[in-house]
């Protein structure tokens, strides 16, 4: 049985139309414009439990959402959300007692304390015994160094301090699911790092499923195992990057260079697009022919200098994936 | 059931002792609202003073007596300020996305909203409070026994959940307009024109209005009227003032339940 399941979800936003200037509000004022603006459009997935799946999108595209209603905040307004087997909506304080939710835009830690008062508070609301929150506490202190600032107020923390002090929270009660709404967003390098890290490791030790929504490329190709890509509320891809990759980017791209000038043959596997003198460019499909295949055939007709092979850019599969085009042509 | 609500007893307490040290770590601030809220108040206090010596007395009702009107209404108003200080803004809260933290915890949201915050600059209006009541009991000679005790004790917390239970239900109506319309600026007005003076000076229709309508009488002037022997306009008898803990919890129910309507209606806020 899938621990997250998720059919035909839909999700509509009211939103009350302002009018421009002083006749435009007094005529609002008197005749609210509404608008339904479909955030969510029938989206179905489910996810085994042990996943980390990355749910990927352009801005607006629907993912906050999902996790909002995912996470109990929003009521959907059709379809069905199951979290080992509850309803969010239904349930919601079981659930959450199960779920640990990070937004990267907005803390959900309490500003007016330290961030260790936060976490004792935290240890209340869950009913976390000692035992158990003494371990999640040094495991987490082990990857996230928190010991670092445990004693700064909230407010006080820095962007990169602040995210790692938002994971740890999420995960003190030790939840079987961690949604993560684009957790590296805004952050340096070693901070982005220190969020992959830490992702891994519970998902290694805890088996935590994990939905992360992100526009990094980095987290992307280091986290997700699974992508779930949508555009514009609707799913366009499910599945593995690599397997996108090979459908959108079946293509690589060989450069030739030669000593001297020589017709390059055409070569039955390999297309060649062009040549400039010694400069020769092959475009071939890596299902069906190797690089080294490919030079070591070239090489018989010629003497090769050099050579460069060039891969499709991940964003720009992933970009493509946005527009729902089925093939990147160039590379 | 016993073990929910040693839970829920539990985290009240602890939310409580977390807002009181995070006011120990910033006394100055409360120094601050102290030294300015005491002098507004003493001013409000000797503009009475200057009005009653004017025109002799108002509606009937003595110096003394005013006081006395004056610093009951003031003590659930510096209550409603420790407790409920969060019900002015709820629009704020909402477009802050504080709610979506409470949605987030495994906890009742409306416990989580009330308990969040417990403000002690109600404290800067709790003391002149205590002093011009104290001060209003010893000019009428208000007699202690056990009775007015308890009845004052339970007047105090009827008024303070009749004025929680305005903020409440006006604050909720950011959840249908989603936006941050504040209302306590009125609020506060029609609360000091209604407690801190006798409703009889009123017209008619605006007695009837205070009293059925928007119940804010039974904050002082009811109580205050049977506990002085005073005119309340509808001749109710001296036990009266036990209506205002039942008024307070009825009005206090309604608000919630209109708050959780409207949680329902709730649509996060932005991404
Ligand atoms: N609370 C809200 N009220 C009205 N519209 C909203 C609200 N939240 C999001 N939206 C709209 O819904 C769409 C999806 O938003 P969101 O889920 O935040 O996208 P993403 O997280 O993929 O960037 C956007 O067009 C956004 O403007
Ligand atoms: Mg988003």
């Amino acid at each position: 049985m899938p621990l997250i399941k998720v059919n035909d979800l839909v999700k509509e936003y009211t939103v009350i139309k302002k009018g421009k200037g002083l006749k435009g509000a007094l005529k609002s004022l008197l005749h609210k414009e509404k608008e339904i603006l479909r955030a969510v459009n029938h989206i179905s997935f489910s996810i085994q439990h042990g996943e980390i799946v990355g749910y990927i999108g352009p801005n607006g595209a629907g993912k906050s959402t999902t996790v909002k209603m995912l996470s109990g905040i929003l009521s959907p307004t059709s379809g069905e959300i199951l979290i080992d087997g509850l309803s969010p909506q239904k349930d919601r304080k079981r659930v959450v007692q199960n779920l640990g939710v990070v937004f990267g835009q907005r803390s959900q830690l309490n500003w007016d304390l330290r961030l260790g008062e936060s976490f004792e508070l935290l240890k209340r609301i869950y009913r976390i015994d000692d035992r158990q929150y003494q371990e999640n506490l040094a495991m987490m202190d082990a990857i996230l160094e928190i010991h670092k600032f445990i004693h700064t107020p909230v407010r006080q923390l820095s962007l990169g301090q602040r995210m790692r002090g938002d994971l740890a929270a999420a995960m003190l009660h030790s939840p079987q699911v961690l949604f993560l709404d684009e957790p590296t967003i805004g952050l340096d390098v070693d901070g982005k790092q220190a969020i992959r890290k830490f992702v891994k490791e519970i998902n290694r030790l805890k088996q935590t499923t994990v939905i992360l929504t992100t526009h990094d490329l980095g987290d992307i190709q280091e986290l997700c195992s699974r992508l779930i890509i949508i555009s514009e509320g609707t799913i366009v891809e499910d599945g593995s990057l690599s397997d996108l990759i090979d459908r959108i980017a079946p293509y690589r791209i060989l450069h030739v260079e030669l000593y001297e000038e020589a017709e390059l043959p055409i070569h039955p596997l390999a297309e060649k697009i062009r040549q400039d003198g010694t400069a020769a460019v092959y475009r071939f499909d890596k299902k069906k022919v190797t690089a080294a295949q490919l030079i070591e055939d070239l090489s018989c007709f010629c003497k090769m200098k050099d050579f460069r092979l060039e891969e499709a850019r991940i964003e720009d599969i992933i970009r493509a994936a946005y527009h729902k085009k089925e093939k990147l042509e160039g590379v | 059931m016993l073990k929910t609500i040693r839970y829920y007893a539990g985290m009240g307490i602890y939310y409580i002792k977390l807002s009181l040290l995070g006011w120990m770590e910033y006394p100055m601030n409360l120094a601050a609202w102290l030294g300015t809220n005491l002098l507004q108040f003493l001013v409000g206090f000797a503009t009475i003073k200057f009005v009653v010596q004017e025109f002799g007395a108002l509606n009937g009702w003595t110096y003394s007596q005013i006081a006395f009107l004056y610093g009951l209404a003031m003590l659930s108003h510096a209550f409603s300020i420790i407790l409920f200080i969060q019900t002015w803004h709820i629009g704020g809260i909402m477009l802050a996305g504080e709610l979506d933290r409470f949605l987030l915890r495994p906890m009742n949201v409306l416990f989580q909203f009330l308990f969040m915050d417990f403000n002690l600059i109600g404290l800067t209006d709790l003391l002149p409070g205590v002093i011009i009541f104290i001060y209003g009991c010893m000019q009428v000679r208000f007699s202690w026994t056990l009775y007015s005790t308890l009845a004052i004790m339970a007047v105090l917390f009827g008024a303070t959940l009749i004025r929680g239970a305005l903020f409440m239900a006006t604050g909720s109506i950011a959840f249908w307009t989603k936006s941050n319309s504040d209302f306590s600026g009125i609020n506060l007005n029609i609360m000091d024109r209604t407690t801190m003076y006798p409703l009889t000076m009123y017209p008619r229709i605006i007695q009837m209005i205070f009293t059925f309508v928007l119940p804010f009488g039974f904050i002082s002037f009811f109580p205050a009227s049977a506990f002085l022997g005073m005119d309340n306009g509808f001749s109710f008898p001296s036990w009266i003032i036990w209506f205002t803990p039942v008024v307070g919890i009825a009005v206090f129910t309604l608000s919630c339940l209109l708050f959780c309507a409207g949680l329902r209606k709730y649509d996060s806020a932005g991404s």
